[in-house]
């Protein structure tokens, strides 16, 4: 459908246990490339971020307005870790492309399950071919949940879309164990769904058909 | 991305936690269950620290060792060396080092008064 600019910040996170200290924080396994979510002890989402590893360092791509909220998260569980956190957000912007998209070597790309991330020097700008309007429909369609429509911190991960971003070996990170329960007991609360319009408390609202996240006997 | 650009982003300064003088007590139970670990050799010290991670966000850390990097507060308690890192000494003043003697679920534990809350299994706390 095409191509998007997206309110994002890029964290870089450097040190040799940036892997473990992202690991053990958030939802997925991150031992390389990969989404995951952070979540507090309650198991709400802080965010979701792309995981990007650039060899020495980590790039977590997140939602803007939720930077701050990650950061506090994170800072006050360095502690004796090698960890060192830098903002490259003011730098560098974020697309997402629906489709497959040549691009120049400066800019960073990965195909992730919501299309392709990339994140480009503002001196290499991408020409967006997609508006609001079109990007919620593409949402729509795929049962994309974004960060500030269905991802917010009333939302536990199962319940916003997010239940694949839920690793279910990794062992112990914040919020794990009720997210286990959740899952292992069958009661998960609420559910992501498609839903021909009229839709009753849409999150996301299509031409024809709309997200909602709804209660669930599942 | 620009890589130049990330190696000159600006460092995000952190309010690194207060350092507190620790205090911290050993239970009866696990004065037994030290001296056994330690068999003799009081050269080496308890390291009680705390790890990010767990259920709940943090997680305790006990080691014996013969020493640290970590830049640490050293205590003498009840004729052990305990060391106790200040990066985490905000966590950890007041705690009670237990154990616990059962099958399931056993071994040193840790009673933490800055503990809002544990997870289950008793190894994370936030």
């Amino acid at each position: 459908m095409g191509v998007i600019k997206l309110n994002s910040y890029v964290l870089i996170i450097r040190g040799s246990d940036r892997f473990k200290f992202v690991d053990g924080l958030s939802t997925n396994k991150v031992e390389g490339d990969c989404c995951t979510v952070f979540t507090t002890t309650t198991a709400k989402v802080i965010d979701m971020v792309d995981v990007i590893d650039m060899g020495e360092f980590l790039a977590l791509v997140g939602h803007n307005h939720f930077k701050n909220d990650v950061l506090e998260h994170m800072h006050k569980r360095i502690l004796s870790q090698d960890i060192q956190i830098g903002d490259a957000s003011q730098n560098n912007s974020v697309y997402l492309s629906t489709t497959d998209i040549e691009v120049t070597d400066s800019v960073t790309k990965r195909n992730t399950w919501r299309g392709w991330v990339l994140v480009t020097p503002n001196s290499e700008l991408i020409n967006e071919t997609m508006d609001l309007q079109d990007f919620n429909e593409y949402r729509v369609m795929n049962m994309i949940p974004h960060q500030g429509y269905e991802i917010t911190s009333n939302n536990h991960p199962l319940a916003c879309g997010l239940g694949h971003l839920v690793h279910e070996a990794k062992g112990c990170y914040i919020g794990q164990e009720i997210l286990a329960r959740m899952r292992s007991r069958g009661r998960q609360g609420k559910q992501l769904v498609r839903l021909e319009n009229p839709v009753e408390n849409a999150t996301t609202l299509g031409k024809t058909h709309s997200l909602a996240i709804v209660r669930t006997s599942i | 991305m620009d890589c130049n650009t990330c190696d000159t982003a600006p460092a995000i300064v952190l309010n690194k936690p207060e350092v507190v003088n620790v205090t911290l007590t050993i239970t009866t139970k696990a004065k037994e269950m030290l001296d056994s670990a330690f068999e003799g050799d009081m050269s080496h010290a308890l390291l009680v620290g705390v790890l990010s991670g767990g259920c709940s966000g943090y997680m305790y850390d006990l080691q014996i060792v013969e020493s640290t990097d970590q830049d640490c507060q050293e205590l003498s308690v009840d004729g052990f060396r305990v060391l106790v890192p200040n990066a985490s000494s905000h966590l950890l003043d007041g705690i009670e080092i237990d154990y616990v003697d059962r099958l399931m679920g056993g071994g040193f534990k840790i009673n933490n008064p800055n503990a809002a809350s544990s997870c289950g299994c008793g190894e994370s706390f936030s």
